[in-house]
């Protein structure tokens, strides 16, 4: 091509216009510099202000929960009813450890199929009813967990005429978890390479099958993330079941029978008027926070070793 | 039964009349897939159109062109992967062995499970061993007897010169294979259903030297058993590998279009139009 343009080159631009150049650049790194060393001691700030409060209630759960799950009763006895006679009987919270575990298990089976199949279908459709179930889910997810104590009492203590029980309050559990999983699940199928439901396509697969045996397998570490997190959730909430599980003093397995739970001990033992009823609230919160760490631990294990093996 | 079929197409289909150097003429032998006017847009705004020509049975076809001149998107039309695509419009007849692939008597499935296709990344499932993603297709397909599966298995991973590599380690997880070797499990698992036409977008540009040459290598063996479409941004590719060769550029209006379709040796020796002779030597794009 022969219409290029020759670029006029300045005379001279200058030593003194470099030099000058120079100069405020190095009074801006220094300026830089000064900045960024204050950030990093506003983040360190603000790591303290995190980890202090933090520290000190770990540091009380132990210093006072350590005692009272270290006695030999507290596992495998229920709880104790003090006497003016005897006002110090120590007791177990077997029945609270069982009604959790219970009451967790029925509202995982409950929630976790319907929640990940709607998340699959959140993410893979574009239709109007997936459109409204995800604004329902999302409000659902922001909605005070009380809610859904009252919403189990009215519909399975009224309406169905079901007495206090663990299937009551995991029903309400599994209601609080259901938008947790539909929400984590959308995220994770989302987050498939497209070019992976290309692929199945192109080999004649229908839609439903790519979601099922493509997608869905390909997006399990994110699902199975967001149900431990619905499961820790649910795991701790007093509010849900506080209504509708009845408080039972039996160590029972059964749906239909009333259990009680961790959280709702630690609700009734603060508010006794035993002291040493009271003082047994740290050892019950201990559990309940193992508990929650050794699950959400056992699935970052799992997650990472998964992510390690592809 | 290739006559039959012939004389069946010239009652259906129109010869192109406004490409002189199409695909009627008598040394070629029959077509696996015939386009005619072929258009694709997406809400109302077309990407590619007035493609018209013939797919020739057992030769590689290539699709040459700039970037946006519409080589992928009218690779995609051939196996209605445009389908899903919401606004997405494909006008005009893409017919194969004289079905209309939109409007005849063929399921969508069906068309995929005869028109295999192989993309730009290599994409096995990851969560599926070699073995799993060898006969993927077929499992999708409702097969289960293990016998099939088994021979099925190794004779794709044969076909796509795998086998050998891979014998001792089938329940491996895919991801655990090399760039290359990932892409010629993602052939081994198309030539699982035994496709009449292969389509391969780019199939090569992700991979280095040493795994393109095996890749360009295999395509030259598997034309005896499967027509081969392929999209190429490289025109030595396209010049070592395919028989014929469609030349696609981005008209004014930014939609991509036919300028010649011919055997690749007048594309790249003698074309008729003087932009194609400029792309070829380099000149743009």
């Amino acid at each position: 091509m022969s219409d290029i343009v020759e670029i006029e080159q300045p005379q001279d631009a200058g030593h003194e216009m470099r030099d000058e150049i120079r100069q405020i650049s190095d009074k801006f790194r220094a300026r830089r510099q000064l900045r960024s060393r204050l950030m990093v001691i506003l983040c360190g700030v603000a790591l303290g202000v995190t980890a202090i409060p933090l520290g000190l209630l770990l540091y009380q759960l132990f210093r006072r929960g350590l005692p009272v799950i270290l006695h030999a009763s507290f596992f495998t006895q229920l709880p104790a009813t003090p006497t003016l006679i005897a006002p110090n009987a120590t007791g177990g919270v077997s029945n609270a450890i069982i009604g959790s575990l219970v009451l967790t298990a029925y509202a995982a089976v409950m929630a976790i199929p319907i929640g990940v199949l709607v998340g699959v279908y959140l993410a893979e459709s574009s239709s109007k009813l997936a459109a409204a179930l995800r604004v329902i889910s999302q409000t659902m997810a922001g909605a005070p967990s009380i809610l859904m104590g009252l919403f189990a009492f009215s519909f399975i203590l009224q309406d169905l005429h079901v007495g206090f029980s663990a299937i009551a309050g995991s029903f309400a559990l599994a209601v609080l978890m259901l938008p947790v999983i539909v929400i984590a699940s959308e995220i994770a199928v989302r987050g498939v390479p497209n070019t992976l439901r290309e692929a199945g396509l192109a080999l004649g697969a229908k839609p439903h099958k790519v979601s099922l045996k493509i997608v869905l397998p390909a997006a399990v570490t994110g699902i199975v993330t967001g149900i431990i997190l619905a499961i820790s959730r649910a795991i701790g909430e007093t509010a849900p079941v506080l209504l509708v599980i009845g408080g039972g003093y039996i160590n029972s397995w059964k749906p239909l029978d009333p259990v009680s739970a961790l959280p709702l001990s630690i609700y009734e033992n603060a508010k006794s008027e035993w002291p040493s009823l009271r003082t047994e609230v740290w050892g019950i919160a201990l559990v309940l926070v193992v508990f929650v760490f050794v699950l959400s631990l056992s699935a970052r294990i799992w997650a990472s070793r998964k992510q390690q093996a592809r | 039964m290739d006559q039959e079929f012939m004389s069946k197409m010239e009652t259906k289909v129109d010869a192109p009349a406004t490409l002189e150097a199409t695909a009627t003429k008598p040394e070629r032998g029959a077509a696996a897939m015939q386009l005619k006017d072929v258009s694709v847009s997406f809400h109302g705004r077309t990407a590619v159109r007035d493609c018209t020509f013939d797919i020739t049975k057992n030769r590689v076809t290539s699709l040459i062109g700039p970037s946006g001149s519409g080589k992928t998107t009218l690779l995609r039309a051939l196996n209605r992967l445009h389908d899903l695509t919401p606004g997405a419009k494909v006008g005009g007849t893409i017919m194969l062995e004289g079905t209309d692939i939109y409007r005849g008597d063929i399921t969508v499935t069906e068309l995929r499970t005869r028109v295999g296709m192989v993309f730009q990344r290599p994409n096995p499932f990851p969560t599926m061993s070699i073995y799993e993603n060898a006969i993927s297709g077929l499992r999708f397909n409702g097969i289960k007897k293990k016998s099939i599966l088994d021979e099925a298995a190794e004779s794709s991973l044969k076909s796509a010169a795998l086998w050998d590599s891979v014998q001792s380690r089938l329940k491996v997880a895919a991801s655990n294979l090399s760039g290359g070797e990932q892409q010629r499990l993602c052939i081994a698992r198309a030539l699982a259903m035994d496709p009449e036409v292969l389509l391969m977008d780019e199939p090569t540009s992700a991979l280095d030297p040493i795994a393109t040459l095996k890749i360009e290598e295999l395509m030259t063996t598997l034309k005896e058993r499967v027509t081969v479409i392929i999209v190429t941004h490289n025109m030595q590719q396209a010049a070592r590998i395919s028989d014929d060769c469609a030349f696609l550029l981005m008209g004014e209006d930014r939609a991509g279009e036919l300028i010649e379709f011919d055997t690749t040796e007048k594309i790249f020796n003698n074309p008729i139009d003087s932009r194609t002779l400029d792309y070829t030597l380099g000149r743009f794009g």
